[in-house]
């Protein structure tokens, strides 16, 4: 494999865990806790693409965005239903909780879709092929749509009224109130706006493998580990982590430690290759995830100690 | 008798998993650390006698010896790096971190003797029954009963008295969330943390070592999250910071889980779509009991004197 | 007893602490008074080792307390209280008080198995001592009530209290006083002064009431935007013009004479 590919698969990755750790930031932000729930949101919308691509025949393009749509408005409704009793509660309640309906929420989809591997109906396309590198278009589009996607999240918090006033609840929740728009109505748009990028990641995942209903576990730690590492409440930090892990997973495979450790033959160590091994890659982000915290408590970007 | 032998597995069931809670009850209903990685206890505790007992042959009180000091260290490792963190970290820390164990133990079959599918995702079998020789098949499961009890009685105790102790009541300040206070008034709130994470581990390591001699077969697959979130639901019905509650979260939680698999003989439905809802019941529980009775089945106790 | 040396603390581009320097004599009372956002509060986080300064020296008994834990530091006397009542709310009152006495034997883990007869003596004793104070505190019977169910001006009480069974060295109150009732006002300036005058406690109070200051400080320190403006008995700082400048300026906290 060309260093270019892996290069490529990285930003690949990192645009799927961008589109996940962002919503899982900015819920965090807003509602002050660590939502465990999140990743089984973006299980949910696949599976929502996955019924009305597969089962009623939709095109994958539609099929993604109104289910992106849907599942942004499911989110609300369990917001109703189970969180908004708990505003006033401590994050670690909050925390808990959100971690029941996770569990209700990835078996529900195992109940009704069964446990084995399903896939969206799209036209297979041929890869781009060149001496460096190989491209599916696909993982184009996944590479655009994230990109797209942070450069729509900047857009709508720096020129826009609600953005204003997320960053204004993120920052004193009572001064929000008073910059018109209620704190409700934000959390309400903050549910939307993380669940459905979420949703997106999830299908781009999908798309890109398969579907399956313990795919949002098997990508919860990696997305904790993004937006922890920007430090959590912070969403351009989680843009950044997603970057930082998904290079760091790609080139943690591939990199040969024993070359590295013997610095070029210089130590006359060992000539052995030493690479990790697959079966460890979700150990990476852990490892990325303690050696972070043990240097920066509160993540890279993250803020300094209140006052 | 095979009426009989339910109610004994149900029973040692119970006494394993009341043991998990009394553990994670330590750790969350007392201290208010969310470990979202319970299960890494539990794994290392039963991988831990497997090799004591079985590669080397060493008694099973060696090995029960052994299942608690790996996972009390362990506990207190993994609380290093996250003592002074918040809730939030430490539950998605404690997550990873089982997952690795889980890795761990799925990658490196030689850690139990290797051999051809044996180890890793195969598991290992023929992990000896403490003093089997002296009972019948009949009778030898009211003995490993009796095993159980035991152990759950010394966990009972011992965690009933340190959390009623000045130690208890240091921990209970901290997991009210003031960290500040319980600093300001001169204790080392994170020394605190990790040995409540150290003593949690050392009981989830008896749990694992008391299963692995029980089923006689471990495998990465019985240590999933799915164990951890199960423990959660006991500690949460049965109700945190009680250690009777606890106890009581597992017994209910028990039953229904076990009560469930019965249905399939009267509705028709798939062996999979059960599991899931069941699991979908024991989430909805979970949300139910944290929205409309945060105190679960037994409240705390308040301490008069 | 405490001496602050050209302290520094910044918060990101905001200097809250620009070179603050005084001391605090053994057997005193000492205000630490200024308007909102003065200082006065980082102060007292910079003290008690919860902020980490960002230059100067801070000693205590003539220990310099660099690098040290806020437990640490109050390992070695010095207590505090906080602005917002730190009372974990399921506790109750006697186990709040409880909470307090350091280095407990029953806080050691194997402790508790091998020393239970220690620990039983220990407990008597807390719980004598803990009853007294309730009493001089008026929050007697409230003693098995959980500290969350208590009004703000009895959990301030119940802070003050739990200080008191530290057995402290130095004593750090920050706004004793806020959000209680004036009867029991009186009745802190009484416990206070107790502690200076018969028990020979050193104390360092953050307090907007005049009223107490005046009666009950020995010496006065103002802090205005980060450095001190003022130092003196009650009375030259009520009349010293920089101070009445500050207070005018600075905020809507008026002289509460």
């Amino acid at each position: 494999m060309s260093v270019l590919q892996v290069i490529l698969n990285s930003i690949i990755r990192a645009s799927e865990l961008a589109l996940l750790s962002l919503g899982l930031t900015i819920v965090y932000d807003i509602l002050k806790f660590a939502n465990f729930a999140h990743t089984e949101y973006a299980v949910v919308g696949a599976y929502f693409a996955f019924i009305l691509n597969v089962t009623l025949g939709l095109p994958i393009f539609f099929s993604a965005i109104l289910a992106a749509i849907a599942t942004g408005i499911f989110a609300i409704l369990i917001d109703r239903v189970v969180f908004k009793k708990m505003r006033n509660a401590n994050g670690i309640i909050v925390m808990v909780t959100s971690l029941g309906v996770a569990i209700a929420l990835r078996n529900t989809v195992r109940a009704i879709w069964g446990a084995s591997p399903k896939s969206y109906n799209v036209p297979l396309q041929a890869p781009i092929v060149t001496k460096y590198f190989r491209i599916t278009p696909l993982q184009i589009w996944i590479i655009a749509v994230g990109a797209a996607a942070m450069v729509a999240f900047y857009i709508l918090l720096h020129y826009t009224r609600l953005g204003k006033a997320m960053r204004a609840a993120s920052d004193n929740p009572d001064l929000a109130q008073a910059s018109g728009i209620a704190t409700e109505k934000i959390v309400t748009a903050v549910w939307f706006i993380a669940i459905s990028f979420a949703s997106l990641g999830g299908i781009l995942i999908g798309m890109e493998t398969y579907l399956l209903p313990y795919m949002g576990f098997a990508i919860i730690i990696p997305v904790f580990c993004a937006a922890i590492m920007g430090g959590l409440g912070n969403p351009y930090g989680a843009m950044l982590g997603a970057l930082v892990l998904g290079f760091a997973e790609n080139f943690g495979l591939y990199i040969n430690f024993g070359k590295l450790f013997n610095l070029g033959g210089l130590l006359h160590i060992t000539h052995r290759a030493l690479f990790i091994p697959t079966g460890y890659k979700p150990a990476i982000s852990f490892v990325i995830l303690i050696v972070v915290l043990l240097l920066r408590p509160r993540g890279i970007l993250g803020k300094k100690e209140e006052r | 008798m095979g009426f009989v032998n339910f109610l004994v597995y149900l029973a040692i069931m119970i006494g394993i998993f009341a043991i998990m809670s009394l553990s994670l009850n330590l750790q969350y209903g007392f201290t208010g650390l969310a470990n979202f990685g319970q299960v890494a206890f539990f794994c290392l505790g039963a991988y831990t006698t497997t090799i004591i007992t079985l590669t080397f042959g060493l008694p099973f009180i060696i090995g029960l010896i052994g299942a608690m000091v790996v996972a009390g260290v362990f506990g207190y490792l993994i609380a290093i790096p996250t003592a002074n963190l918040k809730e939030d970290y430490w539950a998605i820390v404690t997550l990873a971190a089982a997952e690795i164990v889980r890795i761990f133990f799925l990658n490196e079959g030689w850690v139990v003797g290797g051999g051809p599918y044996r180890g890793g995702a195969f598991g290992v079998g023929d992990i000896p029954q403490p003093f089997k020789s002296h009972f019948s098949a009949q009778t030898y499961p009211f003995f490993y009963l009796g095993i159980v009890l035991v152990c759950l009685l010394i966990t009972y105790l011992i965690i009933n008295k340190i959390t009623d102790a000045p130690f208890g009541r240091v921990v209970k300040s901290i997991r009210e969330g003031n960290d500040h206070l319980a600093q300001a008034l001169g204790k080392d709130v994170r020394r605190f943390r990790l040995k409540v994470m150290a003593t949690g581990g050392v009981f989830g390591g008896m749990a694992g070592c008391l299963w692995a001699h029980y089923y006689g077969f471990i495998s990465p697959s019985q240590f999933l999250p799915l164990v951890t979130f199960i423990v959660w639901a006991m500690v949460i019905v049965g109700g945190k910071g009680n250690n009777k509650g606890a106890i009581l979260g597992t017994i209910v939680i028990t039953l229904f889980y076990n009560s469930t698999r019965f249905l399939k003989d009267y509705i028709p439905i798939n062996e999979i779509t059960l599991a899931s809802l069941r699991m979908v019941a024991i989430g909805v529980l979970i949300v139910v009991v944290m929205l409309f009775m945060n105190e679960g089945i037994l409240k705390e106790k308040k301490k008069i004197y | 007893m405490l001496r602050l040396e050209n302290v520094v603390k910044n918060f990101g581009g905001l200097q809250a602490l620009s070179g603050v320097s005084f001391r605090v004599e053994a057997g005193s009372i000492t205000g630490l008074i200024g308007p909102n956002g003065s200082g006065k509060s980082t102060c007292f986080n910079v003290i008690t080792g919860f902020y980490e300064k960002d230059g100067g020296d801070i000693y205590f008994r003539d220990e310099n307390l660099e690098g040290l834990k806020p437990f640490e530091i109050a390992q070695r006397g010095l207590s505090r209280t906080f602005q917002i009542s730190q009372v974990p709310e399921k506790m109750t009152v006697f186990e709040n008080l409880l909470l307090a006495p350091k280095g407990q034997t029953g806080e050691v883990i194997t402790n508790v198995f091998f020393k239970a007869a220690r620990i039983e003596e220990e407990t008597r004793e807390y719980l004598e001592k803990a009853k007294d104070i309730l009493k001089l505190l008026k929050l007697y019977d409230l003693r098995n009530e959980y500290a969350g169910n208590l009004s703000g001006g009895q959990k301030k009480l119940l802070s003050l209290g739990r200080v008191l069974l530290t057995e402290p060295t130095l004593i750090l109150l920050d706004e004793p006083t806020a959000g209680v009732n004036p009867t029991l006002i009186n009745d802190i300036i009484r416990a206070v002064k107790r502690l200076r005058d018969e028990e020979g406690k050193t104390l360092l109070i953050v307090e907007h009431n005049m009223k107490v200051i005046s009666e009950i400080c020995d010496k006065v320190i103002v802090l205005d935007f980060g450095r001190k403006i003022a130092e003196g008995t009650p009375r030259e700082v009520q009349n010293d013009e920089k101070v009445l400048e500050a207070y005018l300026a600075g905020s809507s906290k008026k002289w509460d004479v």
